[in-house]
């Protein structure tokens, strides 16, 4: 299976880059201008037919959304990964809801917590965990979950922050590094 | 009648047979079936046979039409706040309310959330708070017995309190609900 | 005059007693059923009290606020017209030439005061919890009154105490053993009248969390409690009186309600539940075959 695959995908998608595979698991990357073909030929030709989730990575350090769909093939349980990398900025990407109705709700989800935006999706803007939220995105890494929480909730008494290094002592230094026992003995 | 109306405030009138009516109300605490958290979990246990609350009188009942406690158990989401106003609003008076678990009390390991509350006592009066992360079924009918006292002794007077100070409660409420869409008054 | 209702309001406030005792107990073996310890015996008394003390600020029309009265003048009506004790003045509440036949009526007249409650309530769980109490109810309603045709016919009277009477001379008088199959009936058709499993598909605490009670609170629901609990002692006094022989002293009385109130508790802690259809094909067949078979018999 995982052969035919990476044949299939080879052919008609040359800048595409592995990043991982397993026996029954196989993540690619594509550019994302052929994300949509991408998906739409694992399914029509290669047999997965399931939406397993959308999910999100936020990469604020290479300014992208790292986008994954990930699909699966049950008659032959294996799972394929395709990923794609989209600007931060404005951040727009194709809406699968209309082949797969599931992908509405996830797109929902994605829309709620990072703002980006799926034209296309019949519902999107639609409440699904957040009602009546204003702020930014919450799962956007550039939202301070913190100061949010002390912003509109408040707390009782403010909250110490200990570091374990100084609140433990030298056993977390011992644990944390993995030589960090045969290091003290060297000394 | 309600929903539309102040509820009066409740002085402090003369009861009729007060010390036995108290007595009654600690030894038949109805609590309303509605879980917010994961403390939910930790409740089953207390209705079956190890832990069997029924012989405290306590018993599940569906509706908060008939019940007299409300359990905030654990985290509280602002989605799910919402709800529990409506319900706690349609209990009839008297009605206690008992909280579980440190979530309750300072927002426990959810402090730094977007969407769980810290402080619960800003929104609703609460009568007991039980502390641990989730506390044991022990635990929570040692807070049981320890409401049951506060009613013997008249001090269990948090829907009073609630009624009095509506507006600060409603004030906390609506600061934290954005899409406040509940009717003012729910009784 | 005086003593007369002096007698009325003497059995109703102890049968009111007698029920919820009998509620509590039957709330213990329930829970001992299920391992448990259990609630003390006078946890009805305790609830009751507590609903009353506590406010009410819910309404949903007139005929939600009759409804437990309904519940409750159905419960005494039955209960003043079955005699308590054989021979006893106080006994003697009212009884007339008949009486059988308004007792068939009259017994269904609270389950449909609180129909007419619950629909007005308006709760969807409610209407379903109604719809299907009526169902039932038209169900167990045909084999009860056949059977009870079938002893009336069998014994000549048409009067709860003639039928009492009748059955003096000795245990093998009794009603259970001239009246076999009708008596079965009766005892099948009793469970669903106690809403006991396996026939408990009104209650039903899984699917419809107690149905028709939904929107009741406070003090309409300690009248309802109250209710049920009169109802449930007029209902033993009935079948004791129409199947067991009547009770011929106090201490007999307390014993042959006590054993009979046990029957669906025992029961209903060892099955399980029904669902609709099939409760009410099982009532629509068995027990009023059983009833119909004594009937026949008599009449030939």
């Amino acid at each position: 299976m995982i052969d035919k695959v990476k044949k299939e995908l080879d052919i008609r998608f040359p800048l595409l880059k592995l990043v991982r595979e397993q026996h029954n698991y196989l993540h690619v990357k594509v550019a994302k201008a052929s994300v949509v073909d991408a998906v739409l030929m694992a399914r029509t030709c290669l047999g997965f037919t399931t939406l397993q989730l959308i999910s999100t990575v936020d990469r604020l350090e290479d300014d992208v959304f790292q986008m994954t769909w990930i699909l699966e093939n049950q008659g032959a349980c294996f799972v394929l990964l395709i990923s794609a990398d989209y600007p931060r900025e404005n951040c727009i990407v194709p809406s699968l809801s209309q082949m797969w109705p599931t992908a509405s709700t996830f797109e929902r989800e994605i829309f709620e917590m990072f703002g980006i935006s799926f034209p296309g999706n019949p519902r999107e803007g639609e409440d699904f965990l957040l009602e009546g939220w204003k702020d930014m995105p919450p799962m956007r890494r550039d939202f301070e979950t913190e100061e949010y929480s002390m912003r509109v909730f408040g707390e009782r008494q403010p909250r110490e922050h200990l570091d374990p290094r100084q609140y433990v002592g030298d056993i977390v230094g011992e644990w944390n590094t993995p030589m960090g026992r045969k290091r003290k003995e060297d000394k | 009648m309600y929903c539309n109306q102040r509820p009066e405030k409740p002085g402090n009138k003369k009861e009729f047979l007060k010390k036995i009516t108290n007595m009654a109300r600690a030894n038949s605490l109805w609590v309303t079936a509605y879980g917010t958290g994961c403390g939910a979990i930790e409740l089953r246990p207390l209705y079956t046979s190890r832990f069997d609350m029924e012989r405290f009188g306590i018993a599940m009942r569906p509706t908060p039409r008939q019940a007299d406690v409300l359990i905030i158990s654990g985290y509280l989401a602002t989605k799910t706040l919402k709800r529990v106003i409506r319900v706690y609003e349609q209990i009839q008076d008297p009605k206690y309310i008992i909280a579980l678990g440190s979530c309750t009390i300072n927002g426990g390991m959810y402090f730094d959330s977007y969407n769980t509350l810290n402080v619960l006592d800003k929104y609703l009066p609460v009568d007991v708070y039980v502390m641990g992360c989730m506390p044991r079924p022990e635990a929570v009918i040692d807070g049981f017995s320890l409401l049951m006292q506060k009613i013997k002794d008249g001090r269990a007077q948090g829907w009073k309190h609630y009624k009095e100070n509506l507006d600060y409660y409603r004030e906390n409420q609506k600061k934290i609900i954005t899409d406040w869409d509940l009717p003012d008054y729910n009784w | 005059m005086l003593t007369n209702f002096t007698s009325i309001a003497l059995t109703i406030v102890g049968a009111l007693a007698w029920g919820l005792l009998l509620g509590g107990i039957s709330r213990s073996v329930t829970a001992r059923v299920h391992g448990r310890i259990g609630p003390r015996v006078t946890q009805n008394f305790i609830d009751i009290w507590k609903l009353f003390r506590k406010t009410s600020s819910i309404h949903h029309g007139g005929m939600f606020w009759m409804a437990p009265m309904f519940r409750i003048t159905g419960a005494i009506c039955v209960l003043l017209m079955v005699p308590l004790v054989i021979g006893q003045n106080i006994t003697c509440n009212m009884s007339f030439a008949g009486d059988v036949f308004l007792l068939i009526y009259i017994m269904f007249f609270g389950c449909l005061g609180m129909a007419l409650g619950a629909g007005n309530s308006g709760h969807p769980y409610a209407v379903i919890a109604v719809s299907r109490g009526l169902a039932q109810m038209s169900a167990y309603e045909l084999s009860f009154s056949i059977a009870v045709v079938a002893i009336a016919v069998g014994l000549h009277t048409f009067r709860v105490e003639g039928i009492v009477a009748a059955q003096q001379a000795g245990i093998t008088s009794w009603n259970i053993f001239r009246f076999p199959f009708a008596s079965a009936g009766m005892l099948i058709a009793f469970l669903p009248m106690q809403m006991a499993y396996p026939f408990g598909i009104v209650l039903a605490p899984q699917e419809i969390p107690i149905g028709p009670p939904t929107e009741y609170s406070s003090r309409m629901l300690s009248f309802m409690f109250s209710g049920r609990a009169l109802f449930g002692v007029a209902k033993l006094l009935l079948f004791v009186g129409l199947l067991f022989g009547g009770a011929s002293s106090w201490l007999s009385l307390l014993v042959k309600t006590f054993l009979l109130y046990m029957y669906p508790v025992v029961v209903s802690s060892v099955f399980p539940r029904f669902r609709t259809e099939q409760s009410i094909r099982f009532l629509w067949f068995v027990p009023t075959t059983l009833a119909l078979v004594d009937l026949v018999r008599v009449m030939l």
